[in-house]
């Protein structure tokens, strides 16, 4: 089963800027993720494209080459999980991106999700009763 | 330049789609066809040995070019490389793992095994730090 490791908007803005505060911090993540990955761990990185968007991470830019040569997967606003990701922002208030956060942990396969994000009690909200890690950044 | 050209286009070649394939003569050493062959007859462990070797070759590629977009960042961000303190704190903070909470802790810890063990990964010193906040018997 494979770990999942979402990113939300503060984290992949801190990857993409070498200056942000927290960026050598993910930086370890991704570090932590490719070394595991050298070891053939089943672990992959990925971003709602709604994330993305509030991040401003648009991966024709060249001021996103960092982040997109991590091999961080997209996981994109479909039809179904438009509508998970509707029911969560009705439930909870939360941001669209958040939202879309939910449905990407709450549709996962069972197995091991960790969230790194700077809101944690908002993650905790959008995943329901799905068991998550959340790395606080 | 040539080194981020390649990383950018093994990325782009590892996401292509195309299902086209090609026919490669490639010489592997004969125990070890051997033993792929068996694996996927007995074990069941891939549809075939060709589908066995494509997603091995594919693993250790994404390693391998995420490796090189993050050693390419160092080069170029020095400030940004993590030590084995921050690994091993990214590395708990990304399992919850019970010292997750205690950096200070496992900072110490990786100043400790990097001292007789320069090579030691950040599961090292996660294990160190656990063996050292148990009770003495």
């Amino acid at each position: 089963m494979t770990h999942l490791v979402v990113l939300d908007c503060e984290a992949v803005q801190a990857l993409r800027d070498p200056g942000h505060p927290k960026h050598r911090r993910v930086v370890s993540q991704a570090q932590v993720v490719a070394n595991r990955k050298r070891r053939a761990v089943a672990i992959q990185m990925v971003v709602p494209t709604a994330v993305r968007v509030e991040a401003g991470w648009d991966r024709t830019s060249p001021a996103w080459v960092f982040p997109n040569r991590l091999r961080i997967a997209d996981s994109p606003l479909d039809t179904a999980s438009a509508n998970t990701a509707a029911g969560i922002r009705e439930r909870t208030g939360v941001s669209v991106s958040d939202s879309h956060m939910g449905t990407v942990i709450q549709s996962a396969p069972h197995g091991q999700i960790t969230v790194v994000t700077s809101d944690p009690g908002d993650m905790r909200l959008v995943a329901g009763d799905k068991n998550i890690t959340v790395d606080t950044i | 330049v040539e080194r981020q050209t390649a990383i950018e286009r093994i990325n782009e070649l590892l996401d292509d789609g195309e299902l086209e394939t090609s026919n490669t003569s490639m010489r592997i050493p004969t125990a070890l066809r051997d033993a792929a062959a068996l694996a996927v007859k007995e074990l069941g462990i891939a549809s075939s040995a060709t589908a066995l070797t494509t997603t091995a070759l594919r693993v250790t590629l994404e390693a391998i070019v995420m490796q090189a977009a993050l050693d390419d960042h160092y080069e170029r961000h020095p400030q940004a490389r993590p030590d084995l303190g921050d690994l091993a704190i990214a590395a708990a903070e990304l399992d919850d793992h019970p010292l997750a909470g205690q950096p200070g802790r496992l900072r110490q810890a990786a100043v400790e095994i990097a001292a007789n063990h320069p090579d030691a990964s950040p599961d090292d010193v996660l294990l160190w730090a656990e063996a050292r906040a148990l009770p003495a018997a």
